[in-house]
């Protein structure tokens, strides 16, 4: 034992720690799917329809079988010959007045129609891409053209065409949340109301890394394995084994390693993930599929693409008294796993933001239409519902001639009154609303910016300058149960973590959620270096394995820090508490007698210690452990939250709008974050960064164009699709507000989403509030110079 | 199939290829030089950005076999002494210059031909340089900032 009690480790909770997983990424060492190349690969290639909407009336595959290299083009009829099934919806919508609508899932390979362009109809397996490629484009199949639905309000239209005859009509549900006639009546006697018509435009996530795949089959294990760039291996192979490919569930390894992004996109179920692992099967080889850009563009689910009419109530001082929105919310042409959700529930429950709002009334009509199939992305419905309540504030505020700042300090939801029930159907746990507006505006410095304001736009120059804000509530971590009652019927809240601690010391964490450039690795070795008090470095953090990490929920929805953090904070609180124990009986004192230092256990008052390693090779030896502990320092802990998590947050944004191009310049943007209590702030700011630019870029340049009359996609490449670059944006100015969660011991919220909830409509509002004073009271997304130019003429004030 | 020689991270390397073969296909799959990403197929995101005789050069976009006698640098060439992390890839770490890091040896390798053109690169010249590489994590924040750190330290 060492003579010299040592120090206890400081805890590197809160701490800006490097991350441990840079160093590969940094220095080209990191490994994602297409960097796997196994012996005897072969490629795949799809082939996808052409038309937005067509009957198929023949696949003909024999000319690109007899191709060079081919080893099997696999149609849908083969599919459908083997036997082998299709996609499930795992929260199938109710409708409010009790009927459940059919889902129409998506075939893995289509045989009689085709309902968006790009979707799978066959693929090609050869020995090169290049043969694969080839052969593909000699698949002949024959189409029969249907008039397509391209906007979600066209297709509850009369005479619209019928994606799914056997639904009879376009709508998927109707859904109505809150009370319709207190929100009527609240309209009956207000002092002014605001009306807006807002399209929410359909993007797609677009991570640098595209999907890819890399299937094998072992025909002697009966085993598949499956590399996917996905955040949710879990998931996956659950609906492999049950679903689509229909095999039993142990004999299917999914892997994904590193992920180059996700964003809620590499959740969804795409039918290329089944389609490719079967043909490892047929083929009796590797296969890869790697996904290049514009298919991506085609092939990738998408999100957003709402269209709202909505309305807010005012009382004479400004007072919010209801707001009301009508949304019909396109899911693309099939419905995904869980997408149809998204709007119908995450959308219309955060509508109210952080106001105190009496009554509030939404309704939301999901619909098919000839696109791709509708999926989470970043906020997944908070965008699309912040976008709505803060526009329809700001115009109100300016309208009644009111500061946008102090209309929301008379509407904040007080910080005393949380828990706070909404009349949307969340409870709040904890924010402080009028606190995070402080300190907003201690880093924007509101007043002076609008005293430049004033003088910039007093002075003829060609730019207006125009300051909007946002702000809004994201509870994340949803329980099980409240998943349940959502009809998420096979939907966990949960998430799972395993901690071991090696005979030598060192420390594995196997994760059930899974990083894709959230550092998870760091994060979570704070977590555990804290409650064992070991070194950061020791610890190894082990996620994306179905073969080595137990069943997990993955990475989306800022879930991960609420759920798997949590479980990891448990898991490592037990071990840290049996080690005590131990260390207890090696020094024959009271467990809580003992101090941890640095290096191990010291009873307190005296120089009496253990080592660390002395209390694991006691628990690994056995001989010497106190009644009623068993050998070993393993602990798995399933954590379900609670309660939902509530996040906040309040952005400020400043815009230059040129009024002879209509080009927007942001000029600065401040953010300010509440997600709790912090584990690594290094990380949560670049959290809001990275949100903040995928907001920015959907309120002014991204957008999923579709023709009008062929339904053909217009944005099929980075070309076409305005991705934003560092020449878009400024520094941002972000800050935090930690308003600690009550209900887990971490204090944690939720971080991933905020930055994007709050932006479209920041964005949005500062544009507007640059053109009012020349008659523009709203420019549609993406606010492109055509679109802003496009407004300007419409009032009366372009050049 | 034609012969083509040209140094790889100052390794000479000599061998057979289709003459349509891409840069990029040359480096992950004859070399295996996995650091160097497709995030595209037209020439927007960068990811694949390598240096040819010290300029920044998107890999996707040339034939190896234009390159008889060139140097090439990718990412794994980028390192520090001793296989550890340059100046530049430190500040990309402490300024947390990364999150997925799919994007990341393209950034490296556009930051590092600015930073050997430019000692003190303004914010704006920083931006401009790395237009061309598209990353959808950080809001390129903290690639700026990594670039400017990379510059002060070089010039302390």
């Amino acid at each position: 034992m060492a003579d010299v009690v040592s120090p206890t480790r400081p805890s590197p909770l809160g701490q800006p720690v490097p991350r441990l997983e840079d160093a590969r990424f940094l220095s080209g060492r990191g490994r994602y799917v297409d960097d796997l190349v196994p012996h005897g690969t072969t490629y795949a290639v799809f082939c996808r329809s052409q038309h937005a909407h067509a009957r198929l009336t023949g696949v003909d595959a024999a000319a690109a079988r007899a191709m060079p290299g081919v080893l099997a083009v696999l149609t849908g009829a083969d599919w459908q010959a083997a036997g082998l099934g299709s996609f499930e919806v795992w929260s199938p919508v109710r409708s409010s007045d009790g009927r459940t609508i059919e889902p129409q899932v998506q075939p893995i390979l289509a045989t009689d129609s085709v309902h968006y362009v790009g979707q799978p109809i066959a693929l090609v397996i050869a020995e090169t891409l290049y043969q694969a490629q080839d052969a593909a484009e000699a698949v002949e199949v024959g189409y029969e053209p249907i008039d397509p639905v391209v906007k979600p309000a066209a297709a509850l239209e009369d005479g619209a065409p019928v994606l799914h005859p056997a639904v009879g009509s376009n709508l998927a549900y109707e859904v109505h949340v809150g009370d319709r006639k207190a929100t009527q009546e609240a309209f009956a006697r207000a002092a002014h109301v605001t009306e807006l018509t807002l399209v929410n435009n359909r993007v797609t996530a677009n991570p640098i890394e595209p999907r890819a795949l890399l299937a094998q089959y072992d025909e002697g294990t009966d085993e598949y394995t499956l590399y996917a760039s996905h955040q949710a291996p879990h998931i996956l192979r659950r609906e492999l084994a049950e679903s689509s490919l229909r095999h039993p569930e142990h004999r299917i390894r999914v892997v994904s390693p590193d992920v180059g992004g996700g964003f809620g996109m590499k959740v969804a179920n795409h039918p290329e993930d089944p389609a490719v692992l079967w043909a490892a099967r047929v083929v009796g080889r590797p296969v890869k599929w790697t996904c290049t850009r514009s298919e991506a563009q085609l092939a990738d689910v998408q999100a957003r693409d709402h269209f709202t009419h909505c309305r807010m109530a005012f009382g004479p001082q400004g007072e919010i008294l209801a707001l009301e929105a009508d949304t019909v919310a396109s899911l693309g042409a099939f419905q995904t796993r869980l997408g149809a959700s998204i709007p119908a529930q995450f959308y219309s429950r955060t509508l109210i933001g952080l106001y105190r709002t009496p009554a509030a009334s939404c309704r939301v009509r999901g619909v098919y239409t000839n696109a791709p199939p509708v999926q989470a992305y970043r906020g997944a419905g908070r965008p699309e519902a912040i976008y709505v309540l803060e526009s329809l504030l700001e115009n109100g505020a300016r309208e009644m001639g009111l500061d946008i700042c102090e209309i929301r300090r008379r509407n904040f939801i007080p910080a005393d009154a949380f828990p706070y029930a909404t009349p949307l159907g969340l409870t709040y746990d904890t924010a402080n609303p009028a606190g995070l507006l402080q300190q907003a505006d201690r880093l924007f410095g509101y007043a002076e910016a609008r005293r430049r304001q004033k003088a910039h736009n007093a002075s003829g120059a060609r730019t207006r300058i125009g300051i909007g804000a946002a702000c809004f509530a994201d509870c994340v971590g949803t329980p099980s149960k409240i998943m349940a009652a959502y009809g998420r019927k096979k939907v966990g809240g949960w998430d799972s973590a395993t901690i071991r601690i090696s005979p030598t010391g060192k420390v594995e964490v196997l994760a059930g959620s899974h990083s894709h450039g959230q550092g998870h690795a760091t994060a979570y070795a704070q977590v555990v270096a804290d409650r064992l008090g070991c070194a950061i470095e020791d610890v190894n953090v082990i996620e994306g394995d179905t073969a080595r990490v137990q069943f997990g929920w993955g990475t989306w929805g800022s879930r991960s820090t609420v759920t798997t953090g949590m479980a990891i904070e448990k898991a490592a609180a037990q071990l840290r508490d049996k080690c005590t124990r131990i260390a207890g009986a090696l020094l024959e004192c009271a467990p809580q007698d003992l101090r941890r230092t640095a290096d191990g256990f010291v009873t307190a008052g005296t120089d009496r210690q253990v080592t660390w390693q002395q209390v694991i090779d006691a628990a690994y030896q056995g001989g010497a452990l106190p009644d009623g502990l068993d050998p070993g320092l393993e602990q798995i802990v399933i954590h379900d939250p609670p309660d939902r998590a509530t996040s906040s947050g309040f952005h400020f944004c400043e815009v230059a709008v040129d009024v002879g191009t209509g080009r927007v310049t942001v000029l600065r943007y401040t953010a300010i974050d509440d997600c709790g209590r912090i584990i690594n702030p290094m990380i949560i700011e670049g959290q809001a960064h990275g949100g903040l630019a995928q907001g920015i870029g959907q309120a002014l340049m991204e957008d999923c164009v579709f023709d009008a009359a062929s339904g053909q996609p217009l944005a099929g490449s980075f070309m076409d699709y305005a991705m934003p670059r560092a020449s878009d944006f400024p520094f941002f100015d972000t800050g935090v507000q930690e308003t600690p969660c009550p209900s887990n011991a971490l204090g944690a919220k939720g971080a991933g989403e905020s930055g994007t909830i709050g932006a479209l409509a920041a964005v949005r509002n500062a544009v507007v509030d640059a053109l009012w004073d020349l008659g523009v009271r709203h420019v549609p997304m993406p606010m492109t110079a055509a679109r802003v130019w496009e407004a300007l003429r419409a009032a009366g004030a372009g050049t | 199939m034609m012969d083509v020689e040209l140094a790889v991270n100052g390794r000479q390397v000599r061998k057979a290829v289709d003459p349509r073969t891409l840069l990029v296909e040359f480096l992950r799959r004859e070399l295996r030089l996995t650091g160097t990403h497709v995030g595209c197929d037209t020439t927007q995101c960068g990811a694949c950005t390598v240096l040819i005789d010290g300029q920044a050069t998107k890999s996707c976009t040339v034939l190896v076999a234009q390159l008889q006698g060139r140097q090439v640098t990718t990412i794994e060439g980028a390192c520090g002494e001793g296989g550890g992390l340059s100046p530049l890839q430190e500040c990309f770490r402490e300024h947390h210059g990364l999150q997925c890091g799919f994007c990341t040896p393209g950034m490296v390798m556009a930051a590092t031909d600015l930073l050997r053109r430019e000692a003190r690169p303004t914010e704006a010249q920083i931006r401009h340089q790395i237009e061309g590489n598209l990353c959808r994590c950080t809001g390129y924040h903290n690639i700026v900032r990594a670039v400017q750190a990379a510059a002060e330290k070089d010039a302390a």
